[in-house]
């Protein structure tokens, strides 16, 4: 081993500290040039999201990282993670120094209205207002972002910025309604037709599923169908107490009950899962699917073997859906200048191209650059619900764990345990419990 | 000399050399412990104090929990679901406790009697392990098969097979009984590998000139499993009992995986229960308290084996 004398060691400090001092300048005049625009250099962005890589926002959120790492210099260090994931376990670590510097997260007040109300994610109102964000967004997507004190959807303060939208509507499989002779319902009388002639023909015209989301989701449509948007802000928004024996939540109850005893729906619904019933629209076995437009990318490419389209509930100005899930930035976040600059390119034309392309209904697209005609179709209809202002939200969002509740009740209801009285008195009880703590 | 005495005489407890008790160096037992004690410490005692303190407070995971008395325990004694779910519970009892433990003994005797002298070497070690593999199946594994299984309508596998005999496709898991019925064939079949395994380990124990005395005696083979085989291997149908009453009580992965605790809640068990308090409901305070009611009756039950276990062999070694 060579030996390292006194003058040696003086001539590489020497060497080190003007290295240093080039690195250093090297910075400063790249940041300069570019006009500020490589100014991360060095830092690190750490980004959780849970998108699947293949998915409409997976592909947008891909191309956006690349842009970043470009723009500012900075390296993105993602962490794909699940939704379950974050669901149960963000609110611990956020709390701590392992905290992303922005994640995506679900909207809703016992989500990210909770985090909002612990003081877990940052109000962003003014990154907001530095970037425009508002501007893109309609009225009724910033509900989801924006929050109060205690936590409640439709504050004042921001806590987060959604990329995309969604919306439940009804898939037709126009090739089994060309079959039977049938048209695509306009109205809900067409509907009741509709169905009324496919079980006359021994097929049992909906897809549903007992033992997750979508038989909740058929039960809120039926509820929105009477009511009006001061019931959903009753509902939603804690505005007013909810009658749960009213005409609303009755007719919905009731109606289901019809659904399954006049064949509309299997009588084995209970047990079935979300997957079991998008399968069996996919492989045609059920000509009608009441869900969300998160299936649209899906049957796009699997169910091939026919023609399809999916409109608006028929007969209801209301529909569910919302923004999509919201990019949030946690209180211990290291990065926060650069997570709003990451949320600002998501937000740009070309991103949100992608999204929209690939299937997902953007929220501040030029539709010019949509090119996809099953897409452009898509978007449409959601343009539709938002032009009357028609976004009603989920019927689990008002209080935490209130999605087991709806899922056991509706179980309760479809397989003759209790009628239509006990469970929205159930889901009465339930709902008062679990909303008290934010009224 | 009944068989039972002859079985009781080939143990040997009384004979097993005492440790030596000395005044001086006990210190040094203490300082052997201490890990022990320590480990007890941190990852028992603390947070079970922590529990029963969150059972007074009301919690949402974050920042600090709020007091708020009893509150929590007086929602519990009114709370339909957490009495469901613990009625459940003894449903869990009998598929993973009662029916495991005696078709497990009666399969290990058989394994013993019977294959264990036909089927010799790797045979009879293939049987034995057949019976032992549902317990190394992940749970979640279990519960996509058994999903298969009893699928609705004519696509899941028994549905297919009763129409091959012409019965109509039946919800098995989305209707009562036959939800908790489904559950509790799973629980079992998960289940009687252990105490098959941990008989036929005990079974060794069992002086085969017993049984050939027995034989000359003129007993048949139940009298023989009654009076030798029970007998001797008491003490690890105890720990079986034990062992699995607790889980029993506790179970939460075959309900996670196969019903959620549905339909509407009637295959309900306090671990899930509890779970959904603690993780979808965010109400910590009311998740701990179930917790610490089934930590309770676990500490109860087992107290009871134990003691009754100890004088059922204070007796044997009594000669009574």
């Amino acid at each position: 081993m060579a030996r390292i004398t006194g003058r040696a060691r003086v001539l590489t400090a020497a060497a080190v500290l003007t290295a240093a001092a080039l690195g250093v300048s090297a910075c400063s005049s790249s940041g300069d040039t570019d006009g500020g625009s490589t100014d991360g250099a060095g830092q690190t962005l750490k980004l959780w999201h849970y998108e699947g890589a293949d998915s409409a926002m997976g592909k947008a959120w891909a191309e956006a990282i690349n842009v970043f790492e470009k723009e500012t210099g900075a390296k993105v260090e993602f962490e794909e993670k699940s939704f379950e994931q974050i669901q149960k376990t963000a609110s611990q670590v956020l709390d701590t120094d392992a905290a992303p510097d922005v994640m995506e997260f679900n909207k809703g007040n016992a989500t990210a209205g909770f985090l909002a109300s612990t003081g877990l994610i940052s109000d962003i109102s003014d990154a907001v207002a530095q970037y425009g964000w508002a501007d893109k967004l309609a009225p009724s997507l910033q509900t989801t972002a924006k929050y109060t004190d205690k936590g409640v959807m439709g504050g004042d303060t921001w806590y987060g910025v959604p990329n995309y939208g969604e919306f439940v509507g009804v898939y037709y499989n126009k090739d089994a309604f060309a079959a039977a002779g049938l048209q695509i319902p306009t109205t809900y009388d067409e509907f009741i037709k509709v169905l009324d002639a496919f079980v006359a023909k021994g097929i049992t015209p909906l897809a549903e599923a007992g033992a997750e989301y979508p038989l909740g989701q058929l039960w809120y449509q039926l509820a929105l169908a009477k009511g009006s948007r001061d019931w959903v802000n009753d509902y939603q928004l804690y505005k007013n107490p909810v009658d749960w024996q009213g005409a609303e939540t009755s007719y919905a109850s009731e109606t289901l009950k019809d659904y399954v005893a006049k064949g509309y729906i299997a009588k084995d619904v209970s047990s079935i899962k979300a997957e079991d019933a998008g399968v069996s629209f996919i492989n045609g076995t059920a000509p009608i699917f009441v869900s969300g437009s998160w299936w649209y990318g899906r049957f796009t490419e699997q169910a091939t073997g026919f023609d399809w389209t999916m409109q608006a509930f028929p007969g209801s100005t209301l529909s569910l859906g919302s923004s999509g899930n919201l990019w949030v930035v946690p209180q211990n976040a290291k990065n926060k200048d650069l997570a709003y600059k990451f949320i600002d390119i998501t937000m740009r034309p070309e991103i949100q191209a992608i999204i929209g392309n690939n299937g997902g209904l953007p929220v501040a697209a030029d539709p010019k650059d949509i090119t996809d005609a099953k897409s452009k179709d898509l978007i449409s209809t959601f343009n539709g619900i938002l032009g009357q202002d028609g976004l009603s939200f989920y019927p689990d969002w008002p209080a935490p764990g209130f999605y087991d509740v709806i899922v056991q009740q509706l179980q309760g209801l479809v397989t003759g345990t209790q009628d239509a009285a006990t469970t929205n008195a159930n889901l009465g009880t339930a709902y008062d419990e679990g909303t008290a703590d934010y009224r | 000399m009944s068989l039972t005495a002859r079985a009781r005489r080939t143990r040997v407890i009384d004979d097993e050399p005492a440790i030596p008790q000395r005044g001086r160096g006990r210190g040094a037992y203490w300082l052997y412990l201490l890990p022990g004690f320590l480990l007890l410490l941190i990852i028992v005692i603390v947070p079970l104090v922590w529990n029963v303190y969150l059972t007074f407070t009301s919690w949402k995971g974050v920042r600090a929990p709020t007091f708020i008395g009893a509150a929590n325990w007086i929602k519990l004694v009114g709370d339909e679901a957490f009495w469901t779910s613990f009625l459940n519970s003894v449903w869990m009892v009998i598929a993973m406790v009662i029916v495991p433990t005696i078709v497990g003994l009666l399969i290990a005797a058989l394994l013993f009697d019977v294959v264990g002298r036909k089927f010799v070497g790797r045979v009879g070690s293939f049987l034995r392990a057949t019976y032992y593999l549902p317990q190394i199946l992940p749970v979640a594994v279990a519960g996509i098969v058994i999903g298969w299984i009893v699928r609705p309508g004519s696509d899941g596998a028994l549905n297919q097979l009763l129409g091959g005999i012409g019965i109509a496709p039946y919800d098995w898991l989305g209707q009562m009984p036959s939800a908790l019925l489904v559950l509790m064939v799973v629980l079992v079949w998960v289940q009687i590998g252990y105490p098959v395994v941990v008989f036929m380990a005990a079974l060794q124990r069992v002086d085969p000139e017993l049984y050939e005395a027995a034989e000359l005696d003129g007993a048949n083979w139940f009298q023989r499993f009654a009076s030798i085989t029970v007998s001797i291997i008491r003490p690890e149908i105890f720990v079986v009992t034990l062992t699995c009453t607790i889980a029993a009580l506790k179970v939460f992965g075959p309900v996670y995986v196969i019903t959620r605790g549905g339909p509407a809640g009637a295959t309900l068990v306090p671990s899930y229960y509890a779970y959904q308090e603690f993780f979808t409901k965010r109400d910590v305070g009311y998740g701990a308290t179930i917790a610490t009611v089934l930590t309770i009756l676990v500490v109860i039950v087992s107290i009871v084996f134990i003691r009754v276990q100890n004088s059922l062999e204070r007796k044997e070694r009594a000669g009574l």
